[in-house]
């Protein structure tokens, strides 16, 4: 094996200098000039569109947490309302609402540091 | 990113990057400058998602292992082997010499991944992490494909 090992380590394949290279790849990418503008375009969309998403999720994860908090309702004597059918799913689960809250909290943070990073490439 | 930035960042890669796909080529150099300027093209409309998580070079290379892999594929779509580039008939664009022929068609015998992980392990001098990144397999797969070509190297190449 220790043949094989120099054998490649010596014989690394041996570009021609091109100088059209870099010409030709630079011709090529204003050539797509306008499907990359697209492509950032929608990717910019997409990503106010999941961040909107998020803040809108975590809005109402944190108010449906606060409401089934604050303002406990009596399960027995509700009437069947679809609001107080909310409220009543909210107070049977509360306890587990702060479980969809976090992920959303921590999908945003996610989100927005990925977002920075790309700002530095 | 732009333009003029991944233009720099290309010219410092553009040469690992050339050989790279010489190697998986089998010597080609016409068809490997091909995929390479597929690649770069391919790299530069998706560089707004380029996140910095990995080097720029491991990116690029990946998506132009990801070109190759393409055409090859294409190739067998039209029934055209990958094997035939090592049987090219020797030609300005080609390296005639006998030590290069003999590696070029012993890389051309070959199976893709093996010969993916033996260019980058030996010719680019990547750490298994880094071709790990590059080809998408763990580094215990990429350990197993390096043997495996060395293995075979052995059989084709006459030492």
């Amino acid at each position: 094996m220790k043949e094989i090992d120099e054998f490649l380590r010596e014989n690394k394949p041996v570009v021609k200098d091109d100088p059209t290279f870099i010409l030709e790849a630079q011709r090529r990418m204003e050539a797509v000039e306008g499907i990359k503008s697209e492509v950032d375009r929608q990717r910019s969309h997409g990503r106010k569109a999941l961040i909107v998403a998020l803040v809108a999720g975590l809005a109402a994860g944190v108010l449906a947490t606060a409401v089934a908090f604050l303002y406990p309702v009596d399960v027995q004597s509700v009437g069947s309302g679809l609001l107080e059918s909310v409220r009543v799913f909210l107070q049977t689960y509360r306890q587990y609402l702060l479980m969809p809250v976090a992920i959303i909290a921590i999908s945003l943070g996610l989100v927005l540091s990925r977002g920075g990073k790309t700002a530095h490439i | 990113m732009t333009r003029e930035r991944f233009i720099e960042q290309v010219r410092v890669e553009q040469e690992p990057l050339r050989r790279f796909l010489l190697a998986l080529c089998s010597g080609d150099a016409s068809l490997a400058d091909d995929i390479a300027q597929d690649a770069l093209v391919r790299a530069y409309v998706a560089s707004g998602s380029f996140m910095g998580l990995s080097k720029f070079s491991t990116w690029l290379f990946r998506i132009a292992y990801n070109c190759y892999i393409d055409h090859c594929r294409r190739a067998r779509a039209e029934e055209v082997p990958v094997e035939a580039a090592s049987s090219v008939p020797a030609t300005d664009t080609c390296d005639a010499s006998f030590r290069y022929q003999q590696l070029y068609q012993a890389l051309g015998r070959l199976p893709e991944k093996e010969k993916a992980a033996i260019s980058l392990f030996y010719f680019e001098d990547r750490s298994i992490k880094e071709i790990s990144a590059v080809l998408g397999m763990p580094q215990g797969t990429v350990k197993y494909q390096l043997s495996m070509g060395r293995q075979h190297l052995k059989q084709y190449i006459q030492l």
